[in-house]
């Protein structure tokens, strides 16, 4: 039993009484003197060339200062592009249109009504082009190029566009022969699997206020997950020095999950500050916009092809992966490489093979999403188990222990050591622990089913985080980090780790918000890295101030360093007890006049085969393998086709839990999240491209009436690198929930749906197809 | 001489968490911008404008309603009560306190308006079943808790004003 008293305890969150007071501060609460209130003129084609753009008449309009085209603004900046990895994105079109909602002018105004009465006096003139909007089309179709040349394009080492196509990333991984492995299978498994398009919805819509500066630096205040990714994605545009850009975080962020990572929705806001400078603006998008102007899970189809041994054992798999990007590619190309290396999913392949492209399309941009290409992969790997389980007559649960990773074990994709694997524990306890609900015999029609899934996720490496921990002259602690709290809790890990290591009460530490001109380097809070990286940072920052109280205790008390011990934030000699001091006293006698300690902490997490030559590690970098599998009980109606969620249960390996009850948290939100991805979540384009349900009256997410019972397990298996061995949660809890959920359909009725979400028609149809 | 826009002004009345306020407003103004814009109470949350999430939820004369889906002039002689208004001289407010409790907030942006639903609620019904919670704030939409803790730190700040 480890001995923490702060770490592994459910302790209150530190930001719990702002926010049940409601004093909590969100982007749309900040009140700056002079603010201006920005509105986007988008486009109502998803594929047309701009002719003219005139703006005299919202320029006339009572209460508007100002108004922006994209021309301007990008022959005044060089034709600036923005996007990591590939920049093909421009802050507002100017000679086309990708999509449905594209920025091409913004307003200033001096309220948001005049503003919004304003962008309707713009009037713009397009000629047409094809658009292309169903991804096999587009990825077919070479002579609709959505961008015509994008070579021209500058980017990342690593991501291969491909020229004169709608392929802007594509990746081919092959280890061992797949087609060997096939003819050595007993029986080999083809199916398609489609995941749909979805959209984050958090609570709070994305916002912004901007404001250009006469010494020549820009100053953002912001509800985003990456200040230093947003700094970086502006400053390279504009060919400007990154430390010019300043991103305040607004205190919080209102619901992220990878929606508020880049800021790509709101770059229309750069334009209009620049015009106005030097006034602030702010940019608060409205629902509609929401759904229309930020960007959107992947919709996938992808073609698994298994080949299995009788026993069970799998041989070979390849593996076709199709993701439908949108108009730009923002962070498509990264999401494809974790749906392409995750989508042999956690098992031992010998053979496998895979390749996976990111299409673009004339839709609204998709981006990063909880789980990040995972979940679509990972529908489709999981369904296809059980489809294997079921032809060989072996039990889903045995299948999976069969197959899984352990240990030690090289991934043939990623072709990294897999550590700190939790998952036979995860798989074994979802699947004992889930006790079925009683059944109503006299209901006829409603059958019920049981199911289940596992899954697995890396964070992000090679990544780092750095962290200054202040000590105030009487003992309270503020922590500066620029990982950012979302809802996660992370705020409340972070200061339970200081206080463990500085052994001080919870209360006295706080935890300022990210502000790049403040808080240290961390690149984004994505990846469910936070706990991990910054943390680490953290903690090491906070180990270097009890070494510079030591120092200075040593001399006090006159002891030798080695010899001291810290505890209740007193120093003591720990062989006898007989000296003492605490933290107030030290500083009080040390410093009389007042003074602070400063901590410095930085940790950086390699790559293994990417670790520059100079660096000297004591072992081999692990990577952050995160695991999780999950059970659920259905009921479905066969005369409605109506399928109910009984219960879940979670488990995950969280490497060593900081704080169960924000995890537990993080799971019943994230599995009820998923829940609403499977079931009913789905953004509809018509033929167009236009997305036709942007109201949350069309787009249902989960209310409290939808939710099942949903119970967590968290299975700790410590990650020799993480701190007190702890790994990230928010991504695992929303990985398998789709699969187990199609699983347990399939348990009760016997039908497979393959493609999401699983909605009461296609159960109908598929019900009626079985029958013939 | 009044502007156009002054003459189309009116004064309204209202109580705002036991306070007394006059405001001289147009008449197309919302209930929630008056909260947020004029009276400075920026608890209340703007999630949607169009009464779908919940997030701008206060209440009237008691009743839960969507801030943005009210007019400001039809508060005129009304009582308002806003997160703000439910602790007393910064001593916390039951629901708020079982909302701490049992770590029923992560991002917070839905916290203030699912509170007040739950108090329209338990004003009303002392007793609730675990389905009438669910119905109560069926209207909050919350997209990082799952609910599950939010309906029972409701369950048990119900028992607690039951003095349970």
């Amino acid at each position: 039993m480890d001995t923490y008293s702060k770490v592994g305890k459910s302790i209150k969150r530190i930001d719990i009484y702002e926010k049940v007071f409601g004093t909590a501060k969100y982007v749309d609460d900040i009140k700056i003197e002079g603010l201006l209130y920005g509105k986007i003129k988008r486009s109502s084609y998803s594929h047309a060339r701009i002719i003219h753009i005139d703006t005299s008449r919202a320029e006339k309009l009572k209460g508007v200062i100002a108004v922006v085209a994209g021309k301007e603004f990008a022959e005044n900046f060089d034709d600036p592009l923005f996007g990591n990895p590939l920049s093909d994105q421009p802050f507002l079109a100017s000679k086309k249109v990708r999509y449905i909602g594209e920025p091409i002018a913004v307003v200033a105004a001096v309220s948001q009504e005049i503003a919004e009465e304003a962008i309707e006096l713009i009037k713009v003139d397009y000629e047409q082009i094809t658009p292309s909007i169903n991804i096999k089309d587009s990825l077919r179709n070479e002579t609709t190029l959505i961008h015509e040349n994008l070579n021209n394009y500058k980017c990342l080492p690593g991501f291969h566009p491909i020229n004169k196509s709608n392929i802007c990333h594509h990746i081919s991984i092959e280890n061992g022969n797949t087609e060997q492995g096939f003819q050595e299978s007993d029986l080999v498994f083809e199916d398609v699997f489609t995941h749909q398009s979805t959209q984050h919805v958090p609570i709070e819509c994305h916002g912004a206020i901007a404001q250009f500066n006469p010494n020549g630096n820009i100053q953002l205040w912001t509800s985003d997950q990456a200040p230093y990714g947003v700094r970086k994605l502006i400053a390279d545009a504009l060919k400007m020095p990154e430390s010019k850009v300043r991103i305040t975080n607004a205190t919080y962020v209102g619901g992220g999950f990878g929606g508020k990572l880049n800021l790509s929705g709101l770059m229309a806001i750069i334009p209009i500050a620049w015009k106005i400078r030097y006034r602030p603006v702010k940019i608060l998008l409205n629902r509609e916009e929401e759904f229309i102007g930020v960007t959107r899970r992947h919709g996938s189809i992808v073609k698994l092809k298994t080949g299995v041994k009788n026993d069970g054992t799998i041989l070979s798999r390849s593996a076709e992966v199709l993701l439908d990007t949108g108009a730009y590619a923002d962070l498509g190309p990264t999401v494809l490489i974790k749906a392409a290396f995750g989508c042999i999913g956690p098992y031992k392949v010998p053979n496998i093979k895979v390749d996976a492209s990111c299409v673009y399309t004339n839709k609204s941009i998709a981006s990063a999403y909880r789980g990040y290409g995972v979940p679509q992969v990972c529908w489709a790997y999981e369904s296809q188990m059980d489809i294997i389980a079921n032809k060989l007559g072996i039990d889903p649960l045995e299948i999976r222990l069969k197959n899984i990773v352990e240990e030690g074990y090289i991934t043939p994709t990623e072709k990294q050591k897999v550590h700190a694997v939790g998952l036979g524990e995860c798989l074994t306890k979802v699947s004992e622990k889930l006790s079925r609900k009683k059944i109503d015999k006299n209901i006829k029609n409603k059958k019920r089913g049981f199911g289940i899934a596992c899954s697995y996720k890396t964070s992000k490496t090679p990544s780092g985080a750095s962290a200054f921990i202040k000590l105030n002259f009487d003992g309270g602690v503020d922590i500066f980090v620029s990982s950012v709290e979302i809802g996660q809790g992370l705020n409340t890990v972070l200061a339970q780790i200081a206080a463990e290591e500085l052994t001080t009460p919870f209360d006295n530490i706080r935890v300022l918000s990210a502000d790049t001109e403040i808080t240290p380097f961390f690149p984004a809070t994505t990846a469910s890295r936070s706990t991990f990286f910054a943390g680490n940072a953290v903690r090491m920052a906070a180990k270097d101030i009890v070494e510079q109280l030591f120092k200075l205790a040593s001399e006090i008390l006159n002891i030798k360093k080695e010899a001291l011990a810290l505890k209740n934030g007193a120093i003591f000699n720990k062989d006898s007890f007989d000296k003492k001091i605490t933290i107030t006293d030290l500083l009080e006698q040390t410093y009389p006049g007042g003074n602070s300690i400063l901590g410095r902490g930085t940790y950086y997490h390699y790559k293994e085969g990417n670790i520059p030559s100079h660096i000297k590690l004591e072992s081999p970098p692990l990577l952050v393998w995160m695991y999780g599998a999950q059970s659920v009980e259905v009921e479905v109606d066969t005369e409605t086709g109506r399928i109910t969620i009984l219960q879940v249960l979670a488990a995950s390996d969280v490497g060593k839990s900081i704080n169960p009850i924000s995890c537990e948290g993080q799971t019943e939100g994230g599995v009820l999240q998923a829940i609403g991805n499977t079931l009913y979540e789905e953004l509809i384009y018509d033929e167009k491209g236009k997305i036709m349900n942007t109201s949350l009256l069309d787009y249902k997410i989960p209310s409290a009436l939808d939710m099942p019972e949903i119970n967590s397990i968290l299975v700790e298996n410590p990650h020799k690198e993480g701190p007190y061995g702890a790994k990230g949660l928010g991504e695992t809890v929303v990985l398998p929930t789709a699969a187990a959920i199609g699983n347990a359909l399939y348990d009760a009725i016997g039908v497979r749906i393959k493609d999401l979400p699983i909605t009461p028609d296609k159960i109908l149809r598929a019900l009626k197809e079985k029958k013939k | 001489m009044f502007t156009l826009g002054e003459f189309m002004k009116h004064l309204i009345k209202l109580k705002i968490n036991e306070k007394n306020y006059e405001f001289r407003i147009e008449p197309n103004i919302l209930l929630l911008d008056l909260i947020r814009e004029q009276a400075g109470l920026t608890g209340t949350k703007r999630g949607c404008d169009t009464g779908e999430c919940g997030a701008c939820t206060v209440l009237i004369n008691g009743v839960p309603v969507n801030s943005c889906l009210v007019l400001a002039i039809e508060t005129d002689g009304k009582e308002i009560t806003t997160i703000e208004g439910l602790s007393n001289n910064g001593k916390i407010y039951s629901i708020q306190e079982a909302f701490v409790e049992e770590g029923a907030v992560q991002c917070g942006f839905c916290t203030p308006g699912m509170i007040l639903s739950s108090k329209a609620l338990l004003d009303n019904n002392p007793n609730p079943t675990e389905e009438e919670i669910k119905k109560a704030i069926a209207g909050n939409l919350c997209r990082c808790t799952g609910y599950s803790k939010i309906i029972k730190a409701i369950m048990s700040a119900a028992r607690k004003m039951r003095g349970e």
